[in-house]
């Protein structure tokens, strides 16, 4: 046989060899006598492996490559716009179209050479293999986006033709939907759902044949899926805390998505199984992989709007219970407490915010976080940081405090209220402990070993109260606030309705003890006896006689009062002879005791005659005694004034204020007061409002602060400070305040950290007020004296040694050199040879 | 003297066996009436007499006091140091000068001659008496018993004496 007639009837049946990818039909007789040829020659080897290369150059070097040409490079680059979507959509279809044309060729040569020798194991999937690989390797950048443009465009149809559209789109959609269709985005009257939805089918399934769907969609179908997840739950569930979402999710997920997928993976796999166990086998890693990342992503959701969360709280706990069925099955801890702790500081821990929203946000979070987790892990880590926050604000304890007493409905004094319940319940509790103890969980893993053992000490059971009380770590600081403030309150309103504060004042005793709250009883068991004790002596006739004025005294007992601040003031004796009657009747009846007045405090009802003006008002005494001291002289110098009230002048002009803001007094040179007589132009109106209102002031505490009375805790342990670096010249902090715990803890030991005790020394180091200057002259001898030093001693050496070298050289260095050396061997030496 | 026996101490002196536990307890209430007596003087406002214990023990304290004025000692600062026996303050407690002080009632070691410290100790004075009396001895020598007879002999002529004091200081001014 010729083998040139072979070759050419053998390129005839595999134009691929001449490098023709189309298809050329020759009949099968004339093949499969040429096949008989091949294999008598014993050629059938060698021609399939020529066959199969070339194949494999054909798949490289024109058929992918014209696969590729159909995406221009970096189209994916420029931002996808509807337009360009269905573009990409269209391009990707026929793309495809015309690879399936060209590799079905390849499948028939892969056919003919499998009948030319049935042997070879030549199948399909090698070339599909080959194809794929090659695919991925000439894969353009902009390619991943031209698919998910594809799929996104396919998902909208699907969305479109086959779920119900109500249940997806909402009102205002659906009045869109009028003039466009949202599958396909053209006319509703020129719809191309149906078409297009063709179109996708055929490109599904000649990805599916030729085994590329999952090589080239995957990733962006994963991609895509979950984007669209992420969308879905951003679209329902945010902002919304008040209904629980996970069920409807995961139903969304199931009838949307994986029927989707459903539809895109079905009859993929061709050879080998049956085709609907592989498919069920793919949709259900899919499914188990899509479940994960939707609870993943509800679980970040929530947590991003946890703060809200913890705002609403009440009426969010289904979000709650919805995170907390993704924490179960995903481990977020870290990110939960990352994210919150961040959120909060953001949030709250600034100075902007008031500290009673500090506090209210506080509780909010204690109360949702121990919803969400009840080993108190969370909550501990958590919350950590506003504590130390609120610990740095002076008056995080008065608002507590106030809180606690407030009139109305605060989340505090609800709290008080049930305490008194849950107290009870606190014994039953610790019986349930053991009785429970099939359902005691673990302490969750993923917290760090030091957090931990912060934790060990923590009372886990603690309630809100004691949660916002132990913010200063002891009991005892918060029950001298709460006595300051009750003091302020029964000084301010004498007539004080003592009812709701002992009511308050049980509440609290249940919860803190008695001891603590003893003398909050006494202070409130002084405001009655004082009502007694009042009534009794103005009815005391002798008392009652020469009496020129109504005085109710205020009995306090100054043992279980909080100290009172050191403002003074000096009675004038007209008025303190008054207060000396009172003394002696209350004397008088109750035998070997008397009275000391504090004239700072309390309220004097004054009738002002000035003018044409009468105005009647209640002040402070230090306002009256002002204005008394004006009867008599209508101008008065502030120190003056100051010398004879005794009152600090900076406090006393601060008072006269108040009557210059009532147009009595003006200033009419600076420091000189004078009275103003005439009121002219007031209006009556006018009149009734100032007689109504109350100078800011009148409000002032005047107990000392808790940070006065610290201050002079410490006061003490200062002389002890002074007298120890007296003697012991200079010791190093730590050694003070170990001094200072051995010797000076008489009486409840000394109640400061090192750190404490710093700052105030600290405060104590300052400069000389008069410093005196030293003048430094500039002249040469100071300047020559100052230079003077070890230094200079060392250069004159150095200076000295160097002369006497040089002296020495002129002598010895001649000796040394050579010639002379050699001379006097030749001269001495030699010749004796 | 009755008041300087201590109540533990009268008639009880055979009673050997228990003399530990007794010192044990006794050394509690010592160290109480040295803690009490530390407020006192730390509470008062007295100016140029100080003292604290010198470390974690009780018993030894280091006092401070300055020259009074309208002496030759004025301006100078004197360090003491006092320690407290077992049986204070029945017994007086040990006081030396640590500072070298040119006193006739002083010798060159520090140790005071003063009559309250020795004999006529009583449990009535406390640290702060003991310390105001050395202070007052400084410009009230007691002539006729002295340590140091150099400044003894030296007082009468005070402006001589101050003379020699300064430079005595200068002398010992790095120690």
């Amino acid at each position: 046989m010729d083998i040139g007639l072979l070759w050419f009837e053998i390129s005839r049946s595999f134009p691929i060899l001449s490098g023709n990818v189309a298809i050329t039909y020759s009949d099968d007789d004339s093949h499969h006598q040429r096949c008989k040829d091949i294999i008598s020659l014993g050629l059938s080897d060698a021609l399939s492996e020529i066959v199969f290369s070339e194949i494999q150059c054909a798949v490289r070097d024109k058929i992918v490559p014209l696969f590729w040409s159909n995406f221009p490079i970096g189209l994916g680059i420029t931002e996808q716009t509807i337009e360009s979507q269905f573009l990409m959509f269209h391009q990707f279809a026929s793309a495809v179209g015309n690879l399936q044309k060209n590799v079905s060729c390849l499948e028939i040569f892969i056919e003919r050479l499998n009948k030319l020798d049935p042997r070879q194991n030549i199948d399909s999937r090698k070339l599909h293999a080959i194809l794929l690989k090659t695919l991925l390797g000439q894969m353009p950048t902009g390619f991943n986006e031209v698919v998910s443009a594809f799929y996104c465009v396919a998902f909208q149809i699907y969305i479109q033709m086959y779920t119900n559209p109500t249940a997806v789109l909402t009102d205002a959609e659906l009045i869109m939907n009028k003039k466009e269709c949202s599958g396909c985005k053209n006319e509703m009257n020129g719809c191309e759902c149906q078409n297009l939805d063709i179109l996708i089918n055929k490109t599904n399934k000649a990805l599916r044949e030729m085994e590329l769907l999952d090589g080239i969609a995957g990733e962006s179908l994963t991609l895509l899926v979950q984007k669209c997840i992420k969308g879905h739950i951003k679209e329902t569930c945010h902002g919304i805390f008040d209904r629980s979402f996970l069920r409807q999710l995961e139903i969304w997920l199931d009838e949307t998505i994986i029927n989707w997928l459903r539809k895109i993976f079905s009859h993929v796999c061709m050879h080998s199984q049956t085709p609907e166990t592989c498919t069920s086998n793919i949709i259900k890693g899919f499914k188990v992989k899509l479940t994960y990342f939707l609870y993943e992503h509800l679980a970040l959701s929530i947590i991003e709007q946890f703060f809200s969360i913890i705002i609403d709280f009440p009426d969010s706990i289904p979000a709650i219970d919805d995170l907390k069925i993704c924490m179960e099955k995903i481990d977020m801890r870290k990110h939960f407490i990352r994210t919150l702790t961040n959120t909060l500081k953001v949030r709250v821990l600034h100075p902007g915010v008031n500290t009673m929203d500090i506090l209210t946000g506080y509780i909010a979070a204690i109360k949702a976080i121990r919803y969400l987790d009840n080993s108190g892990i969370i909550l501990e880590t958590v919350t950590t940081p506003i504590r130390d926050y609120l610990r740095k604000r002076s008056d995080t304890v008065r608002r507590v405090v106030t809180g606690l007493t407030e009139e109305g409905p605060t989340d505090l004094t609800e709290e008080l209220a049930k305490g008194e319940s849950s107290k009870e319940n606190a014994k039953q509790d610790t019986n349930d402990e053991l009785n429970n103890w099939e359902n005691w969980l673990p302490d969750s893993y993923g917290i760090d070993q030091t957090a931990r053992a912060q934790l060990i000490n923590v009372n886990r059971s603690a309630d809100i109260i004691s949660m916002v009380v132990d913010i200063y770590g002891s009991k005892e600081l918060f029950m001298n606030e709460y006595r300051n403030l009750m003091a302020d309150r029964l000084l301010t309103y004498l007539d004080f309705n003592a009812d709701k504060e002992i009511r308050n004042l049980e509440l609290l005793k249940l919860r803190f003890g008695d001891s603590l709250l003893h003398s909050c009883e006494v202070m409130l068991k002084d405001l009655t006896d004082s009502k007694r004790i009042n009534s009794h002596i103005s009815s005391d006739t002798k008392y009652k006689a020469n009496k020129i004025f109504d005085i109710s005294a205020f009995t306090i007992s100054a043992q279980f009062w909080p100290t009172f601040n050191k403002e003074s003031l000096e009675l004038p004796d007209e008025i303190a002879n008054e207060f000396e009657k009172y003394t002696k009747a209350y004397e008088a009846y109750k035998g070997n005791r008397t009275l000391n007045w504090r004239t700072v405090t309390g309220r004097v009802h004054i009738l002002i005659e000035i003018g044409q003006r009468i105005i009647e008002m209640t002040v402070s005494p230090t306002h009256a005694i002002i204005l008394y001291h004006f009867q008599d002289k209508d101008e008065w110098i502030l120190e003056d004034l100051s010398q004879i009230t005794k009152v600090p002048s900076t406090i006393l002009r601060r008072r006269i204020e108040f009557w210059i803001s009532h147009d009595l007094i003006k200033e009419i040179r600076p420091g000189v007061f004078k009275l103003v007589e005439d009121d002219g132009k007031k209006s009556p109106f006018e009149k009734t409002q100032v007689s109504q209102s109350l100078g800011e002031e009148d409000v002032e505490s005047a107990m000392a602060s808790a940070s006065d009375q610290r201050e002079e805790e410490l006061q003490v342990f200062w002389s002890y400070i002074v007298g120890m670096l007296t003697n012991l010249d200079s010791l190093p902090l730590d050694r003070i305040h170990q001094m200072l715990k051995l010797f000076a803890s008489h009486g409840g030991g000394i109640e400061f950290t090192q750190d404490e005790l710093k700052n105030f020394l600290q405060r104590k180091v300052r400069f000389n007020l008069n410093p005196e200057i030293h003048v430094m002259y500039a002249w040469s001898y100071a300047y020559r004296s100052a230079r003077k030093g070890h230094w200079e001693s060392l250069a004159r050496d150095r200076d000295r040694f160097r002369k006497r070298i040089e002296n020495t050289s002129k002598f010895i260095n001649p000796i040394l050199t050579p010639e002379h050396r050699s001379f006097i061997y030749n001269t001495r030496i030699d010749k004796n040879m | 003297m009755a008041q300087n026996i201590s109540p533990e101490h009268s008639g009880v002196d055979s009673a050997k066996q228990g003399a530990n536990s007794c010192a044990a307890k006794h050394g509690h209430a010592v160290s109480k009436r040295l803690q009490k007596e530390l407020m006192n003087l730390m509470m008062a406002t007295e100016k140029g007499i100080s003292a604290f214990p010198d470390g974690e023990n009780i018993f030894k304290w280091i006092g401070t006091i300055a020259g009074p004025a309208n002496t030759v000692y004025v301006g100078q600062k004197y360090r003491l140091s006092l320690e407290f026996p077992n049986s204070y303050p029945y017994a007086p407690p040990a006081v030396k000068f640590l500072t070298p002080c040119f006193h006739p009632n002083v010798d060159l070691a520090g140790c005071i001659c003063l009559d309250i410290l020795k004999d006529k100790w009583s449990a009535l004075y406390d640290v702060r008496t003991i310390l105001l009396s050395i202070q007052s001895l400084l410009g009230e020598p007691n002539n006729d018993s002295p340590l140091n007879a150099q400044a003894a002999m030296m007082w009468a002529d005070q402006a001589e004496y101050k003379k020699y004091l300064d430079a005595f200081y200068e002398k010992h001014k790095d120690t």
